[in-house]
Order: C-alpha cells, then sequence, then structure tokens
C-alpha cells in the first residue's frame, strides 16, 4: 500500500470553498479535464444531526500507461469514482471520502478529502489517499502499479488545486454580482413611488 | 456546471444543479434548510430516472450497490451514529 498525502490552504471562507467544491469540476476549471462527469445519485439531509449527506459518481477519463494497459488487458480510459460528502454545517466540516467502483478487484483506492476552517477567511484542505494493487504476482509489479497511481495523484492535485482557485473567483464574483442584483431588485420593489428618472439619475451620480 | 455521464440527462442535471446549489448556499448554510423536501426534489426525482436508466445500462448500479456496502463505516464515522443503528435503519 502506498499513501499519498497532500494538504493547501485557499483564501476564501469556508463557506465560499464548501460551496464551491459543488462546482470544482465545472467548465471554469480548465485543469482538471481529466474529470468528464459529476453525477449526483443520492442526497439528504441527516435528521438527527442536520448533516448534509451525498453521494455522487465521479467519471474520469485518463489514459494509463502503455506497460500497465498491457498487465491489465484494458484500455483504462473511462474509470469511476463513488464519492459520499457529509457536510456539518455546525462543525464547519466537509469530509469526503472516494473510492473507485472500476477495476476494484485489481486496485483499491480510498481517497479522503476534508475541508475545514482556518480563520473567517482561509480554509484548510487536507487530501489522503490510499493506493493498494490487490492483484497476485510480483511484488514488484504491484510497487509499479501504486508508484504510477501515486504519481497520477500528485499530477492530478496540482492541477486541481489550480483549476479550484479558478473556480473560487468566479463564484466569488458570480455571487457578488447576484448580491448586486438582488439589491437593485428589492430597491425597485420597497420603492415603488420613486420616478424611473429619479432612480436612473441618482444611480448614476 | 459538470456534465453528466449520460448525455440525454444533461438539461434536467443543469437544472437541478443550479436549484441545489442556490439551496446549499443561500438556506442550508444559513441553517434554514429543512430535509429532503425543498424546492429541489421534483427536479432530483426527474434528473435520478433519466440517470438510472443509463446507470443500468452500463452494469454501474450494482457497482455502486457494492460500494456503498463498504461504505457503511465511513457513514458510522461521519454521521456520527452507531453501527448498530445504522443496522436497524438497514433491516
Amino acid at each position: 500500500m502506498k499513501v499519498f498525502s497532500n494538504a493547501e490552504t485557499f483564501d476564501y471562507s469556508w463557506e465560499e470553498v464548501s460551496t464551491a467544491n459543488w462546482r470544482k469540476y465545472c467548465p471554469w476549471n480548465d485543469k482538471s479535464t481529466h474529470v468528464v462527469a459529476v453525477d449526483t445519485l443520492s442526497r439528504e439531509v441527516d435528521a438527527a444531526t442536520g448533516i448534509l449527506r451525498t453521494e455522487r459518481l465521479i467519471t474520469c477519463q485518463q489514459s494509463a500507461p502503455e506497460w500497465l494497459k498491457k498487465i491489465m488487458g484494458v484500455s483504462m480510459e473511462e474509470s469511476q469514482m463513488l464519492e459520499t460528502s457529509y457536510v456539518d454545517p455546525a462543525h464547519k466540516t466537509v469530509t469526503m471520502v472516494s473510492a473507485n467502483l472500476t477495476w476494484n478487484n485489481l486496485i483499491s483506492v480510498q481517497e479522503t478529502v476534508v475541508y475545514k476552517p482556518l480563520n473567517e477567511h482561509q480554509t484548510q484542505f487536507t487530501q489522503d489517499a490510499k493506493i493498494t494493487a490487490l492483484c497476485g504476482g510480483w511484488q514488484r509489479i504491484k510497487n509499479s502499479i501504486e508508484d504510477t497511481l501515486v504519481k497520477r495523484f500528485r499530477e492530478n492535485a496540482a492541477k486541481g488545486k489550480e483549476g479550484f482557485e479558478a473556480v473560487l473567483e468566479m463564484s466569488r464574483r458570480v455571487f457578488a454580482e447576484e448580491r448586486e442584483r438582488e439589491k437593485m431588485m428589492m430597491i425597485m420593489e420597497q420603492a415603488p413611488n420613486i420616478r424611473r428618472a429619479e432612480f436612473a439619475e441618482g444611480m448614476s451620480v | 456546471m459538470s456534465q453528466s455521464l449520460a448525455k440525454q440527462c444533461n438539461e434536467v442535471k443543469e437544472r437541478y444543479d443550479t436549484c441545489f446549489l442556490k439551496w446549499y448556499s443561500e438556506k442550508y448554510l444559513r441553517g434554514t434548510g429543512s430535509a429532503e423536501d425543498n424546492e429541489c426534489s421534483t427536479l432530483f426525482k426527474e434528473y435520478s430516472k433519466c440517470l438510472q436508466v443509463a446507470l443500468k445500462e452500463r452494469g454501474i448500479d450494482k457497482l455502486v450497490e457494492d460500494a456503498r456496502e463498504d461504505n457503511k463505516d465511513n457513514d458510522a464515522a461521519f454521521l456520527g451514529r452507531k453501527k448498530c443503528e445504522l443496522f436497524q435503519v438497514a433491516s
């Protein structure tokens, strides 16, 4: 078994990060292109704890090294992970655990990601992945498979951080615009007596 | 938003994702989001119906069931439940 660990700090509040996390793999993220589809399978709020539990199916497309394809005997281009996440708003924690659905008789990938606030404006991201080649045979081959996947995790993590930064920036901008729009709507609704002309004049000052 | 695994579900998925994100940021995080019965549940049912067909066709539904079974320990740990309680819910 090999372990890949990673920690990052995002200069955004936990609320912003936990919201943007739902669209981490949208077109705003042009770095994590190996994630081609994200589907929500189930979602519920636990009545006792208030924790939001979500199951998502993550579909990746990334070609494996040639030697690994030969051993596996398949092209290995498309693979799926089941991600189960738990949002605890009371403790401000997002925990996401993922396991591979594809080739799970050959390889086991168990990943845990946690988002926690460092302070009001910063959020800590920690990632742990346990990678185990299960196939019988030479230890040397198992080690090579595990090393290859750890390397892939490291590359994807670096791209993921960069891509998520872009999503966070866009989310903040879009939410600010949305708030501005809502504020305008409220002013328009609450002040029906103000003539439009006066309003326009006031805004242009 | 991200794509669906099944192209035919993209349109309803997009509408559901947008609805959920609004609910999450404006209600749930502010402590006013109630359980399943929220404004997005009809959209989710529609999206789910579409997706289930695609998962079955590709044989992914079985893989998901197995993985769900393996995830019971995580549910116990992160939902703060005891395993016996989970067992009661399941049985």
